[in-house]
């Protein structure tokens, strides 16, 4: 196999999916989505697993692969021993994977603490784009309301287009670009020296740069049939547009890469990313910019 | 049981109206001329304290303020400042946001160690090695601490002043604004631990190893139970609170009753009262369930009521122009703006910023506001300096506070709110 070189590769088209593939009870559901998805896209299948190769494993992959309507011949299945995050995401390298598809669980707890620490760890250094299922179906999920983190980010706007082009694939309606407005030591210096006009002045100065930041983002993109809108909502990074995808009812949220290399720390005192980890909404695809500087517009697909 | 009497509750009563009233009417017309709110509230206090008319008109200061005469009132009013003191450092605390540190990542971090190592360094250094010059003693426990409590007073950042300044500027949501409000958050953080252990040695008057042990396993053991246990605590009772109780008043029952309960407590095991403020304030500021207008009413609250009668009863309590000290003050004031540009800025520019960007952040972390004033009087209160040195650390405070904007926006070459307005 090629090792293609993945640093300056836009994030999209999804010309290589990879399926992170446990053998968990939901082995047939991620898979099934993940066929669909590829098929949408055009994409070449890999199926990754992180574990010993055992006869049982071997025939219950090919059983259900058979039963999704999947030929052996169609796609790759590699088998490899290791820590399962360090593993996958140099299978991802190695193969030069642009989409990684796993099952998430919507909460973790205790007991549940392993399978979530995969995604949370993959979540946190994988140099590809994620989606994590949280409820996959092996029909395929109708991802049709797409939400996106609009943070002020040189990324966001790859991340716009990453998801528009996987929103046009997968017969998005509607995407909302959402900037979360939270402003430390904002109430502060309102409290000192503020008149009540003054301070609701500054408000609505800081939502609408917000808007009038993220509707320049947009006018970069071509969304095609899909509606795109903007909306500022109050509240910490992470936590404020989990709770929106929840309440709106959105199929997936599309957030940017983590810019700093997450750790233990991050996880005691949790933000962005960790916050929609915690306890995920819907689905959700994390873009991975491998590199900013290439032009923002979208090629015409 | 000694109890205010019926004359004693109206000296008091007439005291604090008077200081909020004409604190309030002389910043406000402070801001005109762009003076923060705190120069004001300090000017009344010198024009109503020992330093203006205390000379002017005994009769009357003492009349107005009977603090030597009438024991009852001076009880009273020294329970007004302690807990205005803990009010101000438990809002501090409610902006100090762990996150955004984290956000900011390197750059917060060498931005805030730059601004705090060398104003540090050279300030202990100078108090280590030539005490005479603040006139400091020169030898036992109280000269270290002395010189420590120096070193700390000037590596603090004032991240009320800041937000105000950016917020002026419009820099709050900009790049160099958040590394400035990063690293005045990590300042804030680390100052206020190192200072509450220097208040705990001053405090015990012992420099014996056991007793430093004791007193920094105290407050780190302290702050991680709260920053940890207690942040996930918080996390799941406010929610239900702001669900279940009265808006906001559940709230701001939870949280100010938090914040007493943790001064309390600090207070109980020799560790300064306002630690425990100060880290109760990082517990509910930090939770992503606190709304934004629960911060405002808490900030709101204590800015309009208790940060006046506080820095008015500074001004009450000393006189500025008897302990004023040229030298002490051109020392103070040196330090205080190389230590701290020159630590921030170098901070900044290993960080990855330009040099006009690092020392505009430099300027910006520079000032010192209310937060010096507060670790000023606590140091003052706790016998660890001088009045000379007090006021020297009001002036550097205001100095620096009135300095910082302009300076910040030479360096990014920003119109001031004057030129902004004539130019729309």
């Amino acid at each position: 196999m090629n090792n293609p070189s993945l640093k300056g590769r836009p994030p999209y088209p999804f010309k290589t999916i990879g399926v992170a593939v446990a053998f968990s009870p939901r082995l047939k559901e991620v898979l099934g989505e993940a066929i669909i998805i590829a098929a949408a896209c055009d994409a070449r299948l890999l199926l990754f697993h992180v574990g010993r190769k055992t006869p049982h494993h071997e025939t219950t992959l090919r059983e259900c692969c058979q039963r999704l309507g999947l030929s052996s011949q169609a796609t790759r299945i590699i088998w490899q021993d290791g820590n399962p995050v360090p593993t996958l995401l140099n299978l991802c390298k190695v193969n030069g994977v642009d989409l990684l598809i796993l099952g998430a669980l919507r909460r973790e707890n205790l007991f549940r603490y392993y399978l979530g620490s995969v995604a949370r760890g993959l979540s946190r250094a994988a140099k590809c784009s994620l989606l994590l299922l949280t409820e996959p179906k092996a029909n395929g999920t109708s991802f049709s309301k797409f939400v996106i983190c609009g943070d002020k980010n040189p990324k966001t706007i790859h991340t716009i287009n990453a998801a528009v082009y996987f929103g046009q694939n997968v017969g998005a309606q509607e995407i909302t670009v959402v900037t979360e407005l939270d402003q430390p030591g904002l109430a502060m210096a309102m409290a000192d020296h503020s008149t009540a006009g003054q301070a609701l002045q500054t408000k609505s100065q800081m939502n609408s740069e917000a808007i009038s930041n993220a509707h320049d983002m947009i006018c970069l993109c071509a969304p095609g049939k899909i509606t795109i809108k903007e909306k500022t909502i109050p509240g910490q990074p992470g936590h404020a547009i989990r709770q929106y995808a929840e309440s709106s009812h959105a199929d997936l949220l599309a957030i940017n890469s983590p810019d700093t290399r997450y750790g233990l720390i991050d996880r005691i005192f949790p933000h962005d990313l960790e916050h929609i980890l915690e306890d995920l909404p819907c689905s959700m695809l994390i873009v991975h910019s491998r590199s900013c500087q290439t032009t923002p517009n979208r090629p015409s697909p | 049981m000694s109890k205010l009497s019926h004359n004693d509750l109206i000296t008091l009563l007439l005291a604090v109206s008077t200081m909020l009233i004409i604190s309030r009417i002389v910043s406000e017309y402070g801001k005109r001329f762009g003076l923060p709110l705190v120069m004001g509230e300090l000017l009344v206090g010198i024009a109503l304290g020992p330093t203006i008319l205390g000379h002017l008109s005994p009769t009357t200061h003492s009349i107005l303020f009977p603090f030597a005469s009438n024991a009852n009132f001076s009880l009273a009013m020294d329970t007004i400042t302690s807990l205005s003191v803990i009010m101000l450092l438990f809002v501090t605390g409610l902006e100090v946001r762990l996150p955004l540190v984290l956000r900011q990542g390197k750059i917060a971090i060498t931005t805030g160690l730059g601004g705090m190592i060398l104003p540090f360094a050279s300030g202990l250094a100078l108090a280590w090695f030539f005490p005479q010059l603040f006139n400091a003693p020169n030898n036992g426990p109280s000269h270290a601490i002395f010189a420590l409590f120096l070193g700390t007073a000037l590596s603090i950042s004032a991240l009320p002043v800041i937000a105000r300044i950016l917020l002026d500027m419009n820099m709050l949501k900009t790049d160099i604004g958040m590394v400035i409000l990063a690293a005045a958050i990590f300042n804030d953080l680390v100052g206020w631990l190192v200072f509450s252990f220097i208040l705990s040695m001053a405090r015990q008057g012992s420099g014996s190893p056991a007793t430093i042990g004791h007193t920094i396993m105290s407050i780190t053991a302290f702050s991680a139970f709260m920053l940890i246990a207690g942040r996930f605590a918080i996390n799941r009772i406010l929610p239900w609170v702001e669900t279940n109780l009265s808006w906001p008043g559940g709230v701001l029952s939870l949280s100010l009753g938090l914040c007493l309960l943790c001064a309390a407590f600090t207070q109980s095991i020799n560790v300064h009262a306002i630690l425990g403020a100060f880290i109760a304030g990082i517990v509910i500021g930090d939770s992503v369930h606190l709304r934004e207008q629960a911060r405002e009413i808490m900030h709101q609250f204590v800015t309009n009521f208790f940060a006046p009668l506080f820095f008015v009863s500074i001004g009450l309590n000393v006189d500025f122009l008897r302990h004023f000290d040229l030298q002490i003050v051109t020392i103070v004031l040196i330090l205080a703006y190389i230590g701290k540009v020159a630590g921030a800025g170098v901070g900044a520019k290993i960080g990855g910023m330009s040099w006009r960007q690092s020392l505009a952040i430099g300027f910006g972390l520079n000032a010192r506001g209310a937060m010096e004033i507060i670790l000023g009087s606590l140091a003052f209160e706790a016998a660890i300096i001088s009045q000379p040195v007090f006021v020297a650390l009001v002036v550097m405070a205001l100095i620096t506070s009135i300095t910082s904007a302009p300076m910040m926006r030479y360096f990014m070459k920003t119109p001031s709110p004057t030129q902004q307005t004539r130019v729309s």
